[in-house]
């Protein structure tokens, strides 16, 4: 059992700030996903959990004991790596029952543990390799099964598959996930592949700068995001930004001659009416293909088509800049046909400090 | 079977107190290797300074005046000036310098060159090369000098230079090769292919592409032949006689009517570790590299 | 392009790749070659030839007497020449075993970064930079009986003083303390750089496994730099087998010939005595032992080196 607490936890690497005043808490066999752009300091924050690292102020408690003084060994953890740490000297049998004989384990024990792992992995037939003769995806199997094998109160995985093959991948994200809600462990992955997160998580943590951004399940992620840089780093392809210009009963795209208008696009009557700078949010997904400019389309027209399987993936201009949209795959060729917004879809931010907004607060 | 979940945290498993002791054990362990490490140098160095009755005072002296005479003879200055010791001695340092840095530039050359070759190409033997190359560093000197004695005699090679040069390159080149041959494996292949499929030779990616990258190797190769070449004894003793002289070979015979000439062996010891010491550390990241022979190269 | 061009192009890069490739190997091994067969292959058959002559090199107009295994006959039956490669086999043992011990220790050490690691690992470097003859004498003139540094710390202990140079066993001890002085940084440099070429992440994670400092450093760390500490293992057992230059400035083989290794014997019989036809069969047995042996380690290491 463990839950995991993380109290206005700081790194600092000199005058670097890696991990900025994060505070969380881990549920007990919660699937929580650290996300965001290299160098955001997720890492860190593992490894600072895992004992790694230590913290230079606030605190990591497990299960209310407070741990930042204990090593790793002190701590009930396993973790995989992002690059490939198994022991290259030793069989991949001598791998996977490493952390039980550092611990003086019985024999017997070791035993029946290394058969219920291989079974599980489905490793039986490379227990007396060395790791140099295993792909990379088979390796880190080997680095999950070792991680495993001990029963660990909380499993840390840092990037664990963003060495492996594409397709290798998909599966070992499928196995991760299953496996992980047999075990019910509590679990801490750590990734910037966005999709990955989506797939696995209960919980997304999505750190930028040091600092948490936003917390949550993935579909509240994803639908609420809480700026732009939330709003962007979440699906793909990347959420189109646009700079609105308040006129008389609507919003005018900048540098375009499209306006938006409370009637068609069913804006809400605090964004007509406000003051700041805003700037409109909307995902491909919400942008569809219209037959003509009579319906709800607006004047934007389609500058390419390209499909890909059942997705038809468009490009549209705004001024200089060029978004884009998804639909469904249709009979339209390319260059005809006029971009409708999602009324749904719509997410307004404000211009100058990122935040999204989504009703006028008072002054 | 699901196994059932531990307490995240352990117990400690080991006292602090064992562990505080252990730290300090190691610690101790240092230090005393630390002082058997360091203090026949601080002797050595001080002994430098000693005159003739200091040197043997008991018991020893820390505090003295110190007296130039070792390093006078050394150069060849100051109050040794002339005398017949020291104009041998001076002579001496230069036939060092000479044999050393002509030495060490060839066998780092030609290192290089078979370094690289036996690093990017398979041919025939190349096992058996490497093992003769490398045994050559392993031959007693002694045993050769039997035969080199009479082979430097008769090609006119005895108590010169160039006979000691010779010895030199042939005494370096096998462990140069290996290093070197290490360096080379760190850089990849793929750095020639992309040359050559765009129309330059061989050659030119060698020298213009390869070469520059490995820079550092090159210096530490250097360094270790530096060392090797500098205070090589063995061939020195025996195959000069008078004028090829190098400064080891001199000191040792430091030992005359008067009884050993300790004031002048320790000058010269501290002048011939000096530009060691200098080269040592500005190569030292790259020496720790080159030192593993690229066996863990692969990782 | 077309297909044909590329093809027609990546043969003719392909032919000039494969003989430039073959005047490089022969253009940049051969001066390498030349130089070892004149100074060594050369040398050896000359030796394996001398050995079967009474021959001196003070005396090449007394001419060359072929005595057939004469030589060898001789030598291996005098007792003499197996007190010089047992007393060389203790010294061999004390001295690799003593620097393997004292390197990897002090290497492990000083593999952790701290602060000023560059100027003191520089400074632990410095016996290993002087040259032997100096180190000899060094020692020498700390050993000595009356006014040695040595002996007055250790009477200022407590203890009687030693006759370091004077008595065998004490002798033999001298010179193993003198050479482990020596090459000791040697060993702390190989290991060092051994210890630091294994990644990290291996250390996290065997932290992260819960394996002790003791556990990880025998079952991850040794085996992991295993290979380069036994290159290090092999130069220092051939260099300890060989030596020669430190006897020479330290004991002079004494007292009596208590301390003489099989090197010094060959340099005392070649240019002492200058029986030139016995020092180099002397020579000859002296070589075949140091190749048989190196040539078992290199083996040994070459199958070290394929198991990862």
């Amino acid at each position: 059992m463990a839950e995991i607490e993380l109290k206005n936890l700081s790194v600092e690497f000199g005058a670097f700030k890696a991990v900025d005043d994060v505070s969380l808490t881990v549920k007990d066999g919660e699937f929580v996903v650290y996300l965001g752009p290299s160098g955001c300091g997720k890492t860190t924050t593992l490894r600072c959990i895992a004992g790694l690292v230590k913290a230079t102020s606030g605190d990591v408690l497990f299960d209310g004991r407070r741990v930042n003084e204990l090593s790793p060994s002190e701590r009930n953890i396993a973790m995989v790596f992002q690059f490939v740490s198994l022991y290259p000297h030793l069989t991949i049998r001598e791998n996977i029952a490493f952390p039980l004989k550092a611990r003086g384990t019985p024999r017997a024990e070791i035993a029946r543990k290394l058969e219920w792992v291989t079974g599980v992995f489905k490793l039986g037939d490379e227990l007396n390799r060395y790791p140099a003769a295993l792909p990379p995806g088979a390796r880190q199997k080997v680095a999950l099964a070792r991680a495993v094998i001990r029963n660990p109160a909380v499993l840390l995985l840092d990037e664990p598959l963003s060495a492996i093959d594409e397709q290798f991948r998909e599966e070992m994200r499928w196995e991760l996930g299953h496996l992980q809600r047999q075990l019910g462990v509590t679990t801490i992955y750590v990734t910037h592949d966005q999709r990955e997160a989506m797939s696995l998580a209960d919980r997304i943590v999505l750190m930028n700068n040091s600092r948490i951004v936003q917390v949550g399940d993935p579909d509240s992620i994803f639908l609420q995001p809480v700026d732009i840089f939330a709003g962007q780093f979440i699906g793909s392809p990347s959420m189109n930004l646009i700079d609105l210009v308040p006129v008389d009963g609507g919003l005018r795209l900048a540098d375009s001659g499209v306006t938006l208008t409370a009637q068609r696009h069913s804006l809400p009557d605090w964004a007509l009416k406000s003051r700041r700078k805003l700037k409109l949010g909307i995902r491909p997904l919400n942008v569809h293909l219209v037959e003509d400019e009579t319906g709800a389309g607006s004047d934007i027209a389609v500058d390419d088509v390209f499909s890909v399987g059942r997705e038809r993936f468009f490009t549209f201009r705004i001024g200089d800049t060029i978004h884009q949209g998804v639909d469904k795959r249709g009979k339209r060729a390319a260059g005809e046909g006029r971009v409708h917004f999602d009324p749904d879809g719509l997410l307004f931010f404000d211009a100058e400090t990122g935040r999204r907004v989504v009703a006028e607060e008072r002054p | 079977m699901v196994p059932r979940i531990d307490r995240a945290v352990m117990t400690r498993s080991k006292t602090s107190a064992i562990d505080h002791a252990g730290r300090w054990l190691l610690f101790g362990l240092l230090i005393v290797y630390t002082l058997y490490n360091l203090g026949p140098i601080f002797w050595l160095i001080i002994s430098s300074l000693k005159s003739r009755m200091d040197l043997f005072a008991m018991p020893p002296k820390l505090i003295f005046t110190p007296d130039f005479s070792g390093y006078q003879s050394v150069f060849g200055v100051g109050a040794a000036a002339g005398t017949a010791s020291a104009v041998g001695v001076f002579d001496s340092l230069v036939n060092s310098v000479i044999v050393s840095v002509t030495g060490t530039a060839l066998a780092v050359f030609l290192g290089t060159l078979a370094g690289y070759v036996c690093s990017r190409f398979n041919f025939l033997g190349k096992g058996d090369f490497m093992f003769f190359v490398l045994s050559t560093r392993m031959l007693p000197p002694v045993a050769v000098l039997v035969f080199y004695h009479l082979m430097f005699a008769r090609l006119g090679l005895a108590d010169t230079r160039t006979g000691l040069i010779l010895v030199a390159i042939f005494a370096n080149v096998g462990l140069a090769t290996w290093i070197m041959k290490g360096f080379f494996d760190g850089v990849p292949k793929e750095v020639e292919q992309i040359a050559i499929v765009n129309g330059y030779t061989r050659m030119y990616a060698f020298t213009k592409l390869v070469l520059p990258m490995v820079k550092g190797g090159i210096a530490a190769t250097a360094g270790f032949c530096f060392i090797f070449a500098w205070n090589e004894f063995a061939f020195a003793s025996i195959l000069t006689t008078t004028q090829a002289k190098t400064l080891p070979v001199k000191i040792s015979a430091a030992s005359g009517a008067t009884g050993i000439e300790w004031t002048q062996i320790c000058a010269a010891g501290v002048v011939l570790i000096v530009p060691v010491l200098i080269f040592f550390y500005l190569i030292r990241k790259h020496l720790l590299m080159g030192m593993t022979f690229g066996v863990l190269g692969r990782r | 392009m077309t297909a044909a061009a590329t093809t027609h192009e990546t043969r003719q890069a392909e032919l000039k790749k494969r003989s430039s490739g073959r005047l490089m190997i022969f253009g940049f091994l051969s001066p390498t070659l030349a130089i070892l067969l004149f100074m060594v292959a050369y040398p050896f058959f000359s030796l394996v030839y001398y050995s079967f002559f009474n021959f001196s090199a003070l005396r090449p107009e007394a001419g060359m007497k072929p005595i057939g295994f004469k030589n060898y006959a001789f030598l291996l039956s005098d007792p003499e020449l197996w007190d010089r490669f047992v007393f060389t086999g203790k010294f061999v043992f004390l001295c690799v075993a003593l620097q393997m011990l004292i390197g990897i220790f002090v290497g492990y050490q000083l593999q952790k970064n701290f602060r000023g690691r560059d100027l003191v690992f520089t400074l632990l470097m410095m016996p290993m930079m002087l040259s032997p003859v100096v180190v000899g004498f060094l020692w020498r003139y700390m050993f000595n009986s009356e006014w040695g540094v040595i002996n007055f710390l250790v009477s200022s202990a407590g203890f009687p003083k030693i006759d370091w140079l004077g008595q065998t066993n004490a002798a033999l001890w001298a010179a193993v303390i003198a050479d482990t002085w020596m090459w000791t940084p040697f060993i702390i440099l190989l290991a060092t750089a051994a210890f630091r070429g294994i990644p990290e992440t291996i250390y996290e994670s065997a932290e992260v496994d819960g394996a002790s400092a003791a556990y990880t450093f025998f079952r991850i760390t040794l085996p992991m730099s295993a290979p380069v500490l036994f290159i290090a293992l092999i130069l220092r057992l051939i260099d300890s087998f060989k030596q020669y230059d430190l006897f020479f400035a330290l004991t002079g083989g004494g007292p009596g010939s208590s301390t003489m290794t099989v090197s010094f014997a060959v340099a005392k019989t070649a240019f002492s005595y200058f029986y030139t036809g016995e020092a180099s069969a002397l020579a000859v047995i002296l070589l075949l032992i140091i190749i048989g042996l190196s040539m078992i380690l290199v083996r040994h290491l070459g199958k070290m080196g394929e198991k990862y």
